[in-house]
């Protein structure tokens, strides 16, 4: 029983209950009835009763919820399916039989039984039109399944999973036909019934036959209806109706090994649809039967049923309640799924009860149905021969033959980047074949634009194999993507009757709307200036964002610079000692990458110029930049530290504390507290360092610096603010310094007094309003710390000149004094003094 | 202007180190604000501000039997605010709303 469909609906109800009853067979001679009925009722496999649906057709009262016992439903399901035919009868009988009388002549022969059994049937229920069931396209699909499962029921036969013989073998189930007595009665006449079963094996069957018939006949017949298809078609085989079967029969005939096991409903279902003839042909098909069930595997109808949906697909297509009399259509049923023998036969016979119009139009109607449905059936005869799979199939050979259809092979594409905008390829290749959108898409096109849209649905729902699917699709892109490539490439089309010409793009080159030629020089030149410099324009936020960020690494740089000079190994001392010096070169690598690091994050050698405010200059706007400063210089060589001085002092009138710093002589001071802190923050952290690096530097730097002042900056803007003015004091002492120490040759410092005649003349303008606020103020010794700077190294000639640009302010502060307190007139007088005395005067003269 | 080997901030707390040192505005639960300068955080947000302004919103309770509060707090413009001034301040990090950098104008 290996290999059959076990999702194939149904056909275990059938045969089930007997495969297990005959299995008990085995086991005694003298079974209780009522033990086996009852134990059997709880091995009911649940997983087929599920498809009692599909067998009986309906809602069904389902034997897997309902207890079995002695008021199982018998035929209730089933009566529902029966039901639906039997409306269809009806529907037949009403009319002449169609054209093709003829060709069902045959089949009626075989069916002889029926038409008598239908008229029987017919008037119990002939209030029903039961036409809602007819239109209803469910009775349909439930017979359907029924003819189908009849090819595999064989395989089902000996499932363990049986339901209990008794429902079937005494068929009393119309409830409401039958009184309970009359229940009862078919029930004890049940029991001689089954026993027999095992005479069946020892080929008894017309034994066998003869008490069910009466039973059934008694009862209600019309719930074996579903079953009596297949049985029909049974019988129809050894009249040569089918030729399929037939040879499906000497198949097994061949095969057959006399199996024991006979498969009871069949035999249970031909006397109760066929009772005249029951006896004859009983020993003609139960063999075939018997061999059935011994070689499933190799049946027609079990391979038919190894693709159960698409043959239900199928029978739907085929439109199975129309009539299948037509001779080709019969085949086909008959070769595919068992069609419905009796409805074809039954027409016929009700045709004399109809009245002659009625007839006319009948046949009228009958023929052009019969028309349609062989059109139908032409065109519709393959349905489903082709799986999905096979479709996908198809549709990639296609696709391999637009490839190699509109492939250019001699104009071989190099671009294997193509492959990453294969749609952009298909969507150019396609716009660019049809310039003008009214334009009928070429064949290329419509191929592919339709039949990717078929492909993907057919994958879409038909989910067999995805693996399989998508890599051949993959295979398939590939392959159109190379198609792609083989397409034109030429890069331009020009149109017919247009001004130019339309260039092609793609992703990687996309297509250029300015067309500018630059020399190789020029890009030459203006790549780096690109990438290098930030515009101007740059927004302040981002600057102050990279400019704190400089500021952040400067000190994670320092930290590690500090750290590392924890670790630096003791010097060896003369001593040769590899390790040692070899531990000296490693710190010493160390701290200049960690030195190289800090000059790089201070920014110090950006190009001057290229910003607005130079990023170094800007990292001293800040006061932790300013704080950094002491910190920095430690770490760095004389001659970065000479930089960095050459930085700020060209950049003086842009430090923040020079530029946002102007104080107007005479006007109270009023400067922000930030800019306060900023410039008391700049005065403690920035120009100590540059202090002590002026006091190491040489004379003739001293002097460069002072040029620098002269010629870039405004010495007015940068004398009017404290930190210019201490710068230039720093730088005017240190000369004097040097002139004192008698460091100085004479060439370099008479460049320097050049220098300083020149800054002088520049200054002197600006002397009167270099002090700031008023003299109350009290802010001003830093000026006259400056004023005394200059008076030294001046001339006698300037000193004059300083003195009269002075005078007033030395005056007020002399007399402010005066007013003062004795220690504040002091350090007043003091401060004046400073000046005084650098010009060999002192404040006590002028009081 | 290249950023050299630092790059762009790789944690959101490297945003509040650029903020060492300078001017920060932090919201805090509880309708509080301040402004000062930052010293220290750490992961928790923990904070050290140093002149440090601390401003409290306070909705004014007279009316606060009644249902309409909200209402009349938006009508009668009665937040008031309560303003401190600290000279350096601890701030648990677990109070800690937001921090921004104060844009110096």
């Amino acid at each position: 029983m290996a290999g059959h469909n076990m999702a194939a609906p149904g056909f275990s109800q059938s045969y089930d209950p007997f495969a297990e009853l005959s299995r008990h067979d085995d086991d005694a001679d003298a079974l209780d009835f009522e033990d086996t009925y009852d134990g059997l009722g709880d091995q009911l496999d649940e997983t087929d009763d599920a498809f009692n649906d599909d067998t009986f057709g309906g809602e069904a009262i389902s034997s897997s919820n309902a207890p079995v016992g002695r008021d199982f439903d018998f035929f209730g399901s089933t009566a529902k399916v029966a039901n639906a035919m039997e409306e269809e009868y009806v529907r037949f009988n009403r009319q002449p039989p169609a054209p093709r009388a003829a060709a069902t002549a045959a089949s009626t022969s075989t069916n002889y039984g029926l038409p008598g059994y239908n008229q029987a049937s017919y008037p119990p229920r002939p209030a029903r039109t039961g036409y809602e069931k007819y239109k209803d396209p469910e009775p349909t699909a439930d017979l359907q399944v029924d003819a189908s499962i009849w090819g595999t029921a064989p395989k089902k036969a000996a499932t363990p999973a049986a339901a209990n013989p008794s429902q079937y073998a005494p068929p009393p189930a119309g409830r409401k036909m039958m009184s309970l007595e009359e229940v009862e009665a078919a029930m004890h006449a049940a029991k001689p019934a089954v026993m027999p079963q095992p005479q069946v094996q020892a080929q008894h069957p017309p034994h066998f036959a003869s008490p069910q018939p009466q039973v059934q006949f008694q009862s209600q017949p019309p719930p074996q209806f579903g079953r009596q298809d297949s049985v029909d078609y049974r019988y129809q085989q050894p009249e040569g109706q089918s030729q399929v079967f037939q040879s499906h029969d000497v198949r097994h005939t061949a095969q057959a090994q006399g199996g024991p096991h006979g498969h009871p409903i069949t035999i249970l279902q031909r006397p109760s649809s066929k009772p005249v003839p029951a006896g004859p042909s009983m020993s003609s098909s139960l063999p075939q039967q018997q061999q059935h069930l011994q070689q499933p595997s190799m049946s027609g109808p079990t391979q038919i049923l190894q693709n159960p949906s698409r043959m239900s697909g199928d029978a739907a297509r085929m439109g199975y309640p129309a009539q299948p009399t037509h001779p080709m259509h019969q085949m086909h049923r008959s070769q595919n799924s068992f069609s419905r023998q009796p409805q074809a036969v039954s027409h016929p016979a009700q045709l004399p009860a109809m009245s002659d119009q009625d007839k006319a139009t009948y046949l009228e109607a009958e023929a052009r149905r019969a028309k349609r449905n062989h059109k139908i059936y032409i065109l519709s005869k393959d349905n489903g021969l082709m799986t999905p799979h096979d479709k996908s199939f198809i549709t990639r050979i296609q696709l391999q033959q637009l490839v190699s259809a509109t492939g250019d092979p001699n104009e071989y594409g190099t671009d294997a980047a193509l492959a990453e905008d294969f749609y952009y390829q298909v969507h150019s290749s396609l716009a660019a074949q049809r310039p003008n959108p009214s334009q009928p898409l070429n064949n290329f096109a419509q191929t592919y634009l339709f039949q990717t849209g078929n492909r993907h649905g057919g994958m879409r729902r038909h989910n067999r194999g995805p693996e399989n699917h998508m890599q051949r699709m993959e295979q398939q892109v590939q392959r159109a993507v190379e198609a792609a490539k083989n397409k034109p490439k030429n890069k331009q089309l020009v149109i017919e009757g247009s001004l130019g010409k339309i260039s092609f793009s793609n992703a990687k080159t996309p297509k250029p709307l300015l067309n500018i030629k630059r020399t190789e020089s020029g890009t030459e030149v203006n790549r780096p200036a690109s990438t290098h410099h930030r515009t101007p324009a740059a927004t302040g936020v981002t600057d102050r964002k990279v400019t704190l960020r400089a500021i952040e690494s400067v000190y994670m740089i320092l930290m590690k610079m500090e750290d590392h000079e924890r670790t630096m190994p003791p010097l060896a001392n003369g001593d040769t000692d590899q390790e040692s010096v070899e531990r000296q070169s490693e710190w010493q690598l160390v701290a200049e990458k960690l030195n190289n690091q800090l000059w790089d994050a201070l920014k110090v050698h950006e190009p001057i110029g290229a910003n607005a405010v130079h990023p170094f200059i800007a990292f001293i706007s800040y006061p932790k930049g300013k704080k950094v400063i002491p910190r920095v210089f430690r770490q760095l060589s004389h001659e970065q530290r000479t930089t960095i001085l050459t930085l700020i002092v060209v950049h003086l009138d842009q430090l923040d504390v020079v530029q946002g710093a102007q104080v107007q002589s005479g006007e109270p001071i009023n400067l922000s507290a930030a800019m306060r802190e900023s410039i008391e923050a700049f005065s403690m952290a920035v120009m100590p360092c540059l202090f002590n690096l002026l006091n190491d530097t040489e004379l003739h730097i001293v002097t460069a610096v002072l040029g620098i002042i002269i010629q870039k900056l405004s010495i007015d803007t940068i004398a009017r603010t404290r930190i210019g003015i201490s710068m230039l004091t720093m730088i005017l002492s240190r000369a004097e310094i040097i002139k004192e120490a008698g460091l100085a040759n004479e060439q370099a410092w008479q460049q320097w007094v050049v220098q300083f005649n020149d800054f002088f003349n520049h200054l002197e303008p600006t002397l009167p309003n270099i002090f700031p606020g008023s003299v109350t103020s009290g802010e001003d010794v830093y000026v006259w710390q400056f004023l005394a700077a200059i008076g030294i190294g001046a001339s006698p000639d300037e000193q004059q000149r300083l003195v009269l640009a002075v005078k007033d302010r030395v005056m007020d502060t002399v007399a402010l004094s005066k007013t003062l307190p004795a220690d504040m007139a002091k350090q007043r007088l003091d401060n004046v003094n400073l000046f005084m005395r650098s010009i060999g005067l002192d404040v006590e003269l002028l009081q | 202007m290249s950023e050299g080997e630092e790059g762009p901030a790789s944690e959101p707390l490297d945003l509040v180190r650029l903020c060492l040192n300078e001017e920060v505005y932090v919201k805090l639960r509880g309708d509080r604000e301040l402004k000062g300068r930052l010293h220290a955080y750490d992961s928790h947000m923990n904070l050290v501000l140093s002149d440090v302004e601390e401003t409290i919103y306070v909705v004014d309770d007279e009316e606060n039997d009644e249902g309409d509060e909200k209402i009349r707090v938006e009508d009668d413009q009665e937040i008031k605010s309560v303003t401190k001034k600290s000279e350096m301040l601890f701030v648990r990090g677990d109070s800690v709303v937001l921090v921004s950098p104060i844009e110096k104008s």
